[in-house]
């Protein structure tokens, strides 16, 4: 192709004995938006990484502009012309916003060794006032933005410089409806200034809309590259899990009547500043989905039944009578958590798949005060097949994981708990179609065997598909509240969170 | 629903209060206000023998050499690592400052000193950056060292005191204004290393998260080497400040040095809990003489040195952690 501006060729990355990254030789045309996709651990976000200099190719190369594109860490290759905006946070707190702006870029304001910082704050001032975040102030720390500001922050740090290729790699999924009109003004800005994007998200029909070409990867290998217009979100799926997933991975049960045993029940429950007076009842057998916007305060209500949140009032009571106001007490009593930010609240990432499954279940595997390896081992390996988590083995750690499969762990531990009683926080955010199905497909198995789920999450179709009953959350308060139903929708939903 | 009862967590820096409680303005007056505060108190329960002006400037002199130590400790505490040999250092730069200046007059005691210092945080930097052990450890095994060196120096000084300074011709630095000028260059430069150069922003970058700097393009290990120079630089200028407001230096062993590595922690406390406002060099500054200050209020109050330091330790957590602490759930390591 020659309008080529980026191309990998037989591009390999392993760690280890996992190849995550296998013979990928791929083109990325100038001025277009090319969207990758695969299910997680599929290698979008390694052949991204290896591009942007975060790691080595174990062989193959990039070509940029024809000429070899080698980068040793971000910043060069951002000199190359080459940028990302990464998942998950990408600033430093400590620092001011003009200094996250343009660290390791501080070359241009440099006289000698003395760095001109006020110039640095009006540069990054200017830069901040064009892309219309006027609201933040270069001079001021960055600890003092949200999460949200921050996001918009590395974007101009990512752009301002008019990269030839720009990768944004899940970053929708860390903004709100607002903050992705802001990103997609800039990756629509890039393609109309003849520059490359490429762009990684698990949700298809998003990848659809904005991107020309789309590229699937599946273990490591490129399967295809289509055009945008001539596909659907059904191909996709089919070419990213190598077979048909079906219309319908979630519950297709209508009608089937809940268990009238309430085994957790919520009385007045609030949390300063988050939710006020929350009551409702779960039953043994139940899903109960709830959701709402993004900052209604339904996150909240995982944790502070967990009894993980501060200035709690209010009880949470459990069928045994017990009075939820602990982690361990909720633990001990049968409950499960998994928190909507997985990696910092759910898994111990520097750890093995080993020791996070066995984590909350060590005195029950424990002799006495000794613990037997052997046994540790069997009762992860067993919980961790249970959940078919991709793995080398338990002894990999949690940090080479994808997203997904990191997901699957945190299930995992919660399965070899035997808990009832399993809250989960977003249970499939940044999760491919693939992981997704299994997830769901084990909580169906689980409702079924009486455990009983709450399931919060911003995903309508999501809460409509999965759920026995669903509470809608506005202003840490319950707006409403549905009944499983195949006429219920997500305009009946949506009326009640806003 | 009571009125304004809802309030998502995030912080909202747009609003007025918010910009008042970022701003640099904001962090100076509240240290100032504790001055004031502290000030009024001991002034008000000892009136006598507390907060003359000529006690006052009394304070701010023996402050300022703790000051300095904790600029200099700060470069290396906001990047999360530490040194237990500082106080060993104090006493060898200086032994070596007072042995030189037998020979050289002042250039051989403030180089002796200077040079002493900086060339023990080159070799503490690099021990820990060729060994790959924690700080703490290396920098322990170097305290014992560094005393032993110390008490093989001063049996080279073959003056009537060893260590002592000569009187009357070498102590221009134990007072004003040759004291005030070596400390507040030594302010200045802190300032303008933060400010006006990359090492203020990578010390940071690399405390925040080491990982995220070095995919920055942050030569991570250079910028540690750097830190600990640094940090022995400014005890270099503590250790002429020290030996010459002392009169001299006497060489310790069984780790006794470590005393003097806390007063100038404490100041470095208090840069760190207010480099949020970015003022971190007033906030050392400032905070060692709250310190001081609280310490001679106490004697003034002929308050025994047990309670005065357990007071004086509970004024530092109190104001720290006023000022820095985490929100609640956060991580605190």
């Amino acid at each position: 192709m020659s309008d080529a501006v980026l191309r990998s060729e037989r591009l390999c990355k392993r760690f280890g004995i996992t190849t995550a990254v296998d013979d990928v030789s791929l083109e990325f045309e100038k001025g277009e938006i090319h969207g990758l996709i695969g299910e997680n651990g599929s290698g979008k976000s390694t052949f991204c990484s290896t591009l942007c200099g975060i790691y080595p190719p174990s062989s193959g190369r990039f070509l940029l502009e024809g000429k070899e594109l080698k980068a040793r860490s971000q910043v060069e290759a951002n000199r190359r012309g080459v940028s990302i905006i990464v998942q998950e946070t990408g600033t430093l707190p400590g620092l001011t916003v003009a200094e996250n702006l343009f660290l390791g870029e501080e070359d241009k304001f440099m006289h000698g060794i003395v760095k001109d910082a006020g110039a640095m704050d009006r540069e990054a001032q200017r830069l901040l006032n064009e892309y219309g975040f006027t609201r933040i102030v270069a001079s001021r720390m960055i600890d003092y933005y949200s999460f949200e500001d921050r996001k918009l922050i590395e974007i101009v740090k990512a752009t301002y410089f008019n990269p030839k290729v720009l990768v944004v790699d899940e970053t929708t999924t860390a903004l709100s409806q607002s903050g992705r009109e802001e990103l997609f003004t800039v990756m629509d800005r890039a393609r109309s200034l003849g520059n490359t994007v490429i762009f990684i998200s698990h949700d298809l029909e998003e990848v659809i809309e904005r991107a020309d070409r789309i590229s699937v990867l599946r273990d490591g290998r490129l399967v295809a590259t289509v055009r945008s217009a001539e596909v659907g979100s059904g191909e996709l799926k089919h070419l990213m899990v190598g077979r048909e997933l079906g219309t319908h991975y979630y519950r297709t049960d209508y009608g089937e009547p809940v268990p009238d045993e309430v085994v957790l029940r919520v009385d007045d429950l609030s949390v300063p500043g988050q939710i006020q007076g929350l009551s409702f009842d779960l039953r043994k057998g139940e899903i109960l989905g709830i959701g709402g916007l993004s900052e209604c305060g339904m996150h909240e209500v995982g944790k502070a039944i967990f009894g993980a949140s501060f200035g709690r009032s209010g009880r949470v009571t459990l069928e045994d009578g017990y009075g939820v106001d602990s982690i361990p007490g909720a633990i001990r009593h049968g409950v499960a958590y998994a928190s909507k930010d997985r990696d910092n609240e759910s898994v111990v990432i520097a750890d093995s798949i080993r020791d996070n499954i066995c984590l909350p279940s060590l005195d029950d595997l424990a002799a006495g005060p000794f613990l037997r390896s052997g046994k540790l081992d069997a009762f992860a390996r067993r919980n961790a097949e249970l959940m078919s988590v991709k793995m080398t083995g338990i002894d990999q750690y949690v940090s080479s994981l994808s997203g997904g499969n990191r997901q699957k762990v945190v299930l995992a531990r919660w399965l070899g708990k035997d808990s009832d009683i399993l809250v989960l926080d977003s249970p499939t955010r940044g999760i491919d179609v693939k992981v997704k199905a299994d997830i769901y497909a084990l909580m169906d198995e689980l409702r079924r065997k009486g455990k009983s789920i709450v399931m919060i999450s911003e995903e309508l179709q999501e809460l409509l598909g999965m759920s026995d009953r669903i509470l809608i959350m506005k202003r840490g308060r319950i707006s409403g509240e549905f009944a499983r139903s195949r006429s219920l929708g997500e305009r009946d939903l949506i009326t009640k969170m806003v | 629903m009571p009125p304004g009862f809802w309030r998502p967590r995030i912080i909202n820096a747009s609003g007025s209060f918010q910009k008042l409680k970022a701003s640099r303005a904001f962090g100076i007056s509240a240290l100032v206000a504790l001055t004031l505060l502290f000030w009024a108190v001991f002034r008000l329960l000892s009136p006598t023998n507390f907060g003359s002006s000529r006690q006052m400037t009394d304070y701010l002199q023996t402050s300022i050499q703790y000051a300095v130590g904790g600029c200099g400790l700060y470069f290396i505490v906001v990047m999360g690592l530490f040194d237990f040999s500082i106080g060993a250092n104090i006493v060898l730069s200086a032994l070596v400052g007072v042995l030189l200046s037998r020979h050289y007059g002042y250039w051989g005691l403030v180089l002796g000193c200077l040079l002493c210092g900086t060339l023990i945080g080159a070799f503490n930097g690099l021990l820990y950056s060729r060994l790959r052990i924690p700080s703490m450890i290396v920098t322990v095994g170097l305290m014992l060292v560094l005393e032993s060196v110390a008490n093989f120096v001063v049996r080279l000084d073959r003056a009537g005191f060893p260590g002592k300074l000569s009187s009357g011709g070498m102590l221009a630095f134990s007072r004003a204004p040759w004291n005030y000028i070596a400390a507040g260059a030594a302010f200045l430069l802190m300032f303008f290393l933060l400010r006006f150069t990359r090492i203020g922003t990578y010390c940071n970058a690399i405390g925040s998260d080491e990982l995220v700097a070095k995919n920055m393009g942050v030569d991570v290990e250079r910028y540690k080497l750097i830190g600990f120079v640094l940090l022995h630089f400014f005890v270099g200028v503590m250790a002429l400040l020290t030996v010459s407001y002392g009169r001299g230096m006497l060489a310790v062993t069984g780790m006794s040095s470590m005393d003097r590595n806390f007063k100038p922690l404490m100041g470095t406390f208090f840069g760190v809990a207010f480099k949020k406002y970015g003022c971190p060099v007033s906030a050392i500054v400032i905070g060692e003489f709250i310190i001081i200050m609280i310490f001679n209020g106490l004697v003034a109050l002929n308050v025994p040195t047990t309670i005065n330091d357990f007071v004086t330790g509970a004024v530092l957590l109190t104001i720290v952690t006023l000022t820095n602490r985490g929100a609640k759930g956060s991580v605190v390591k």
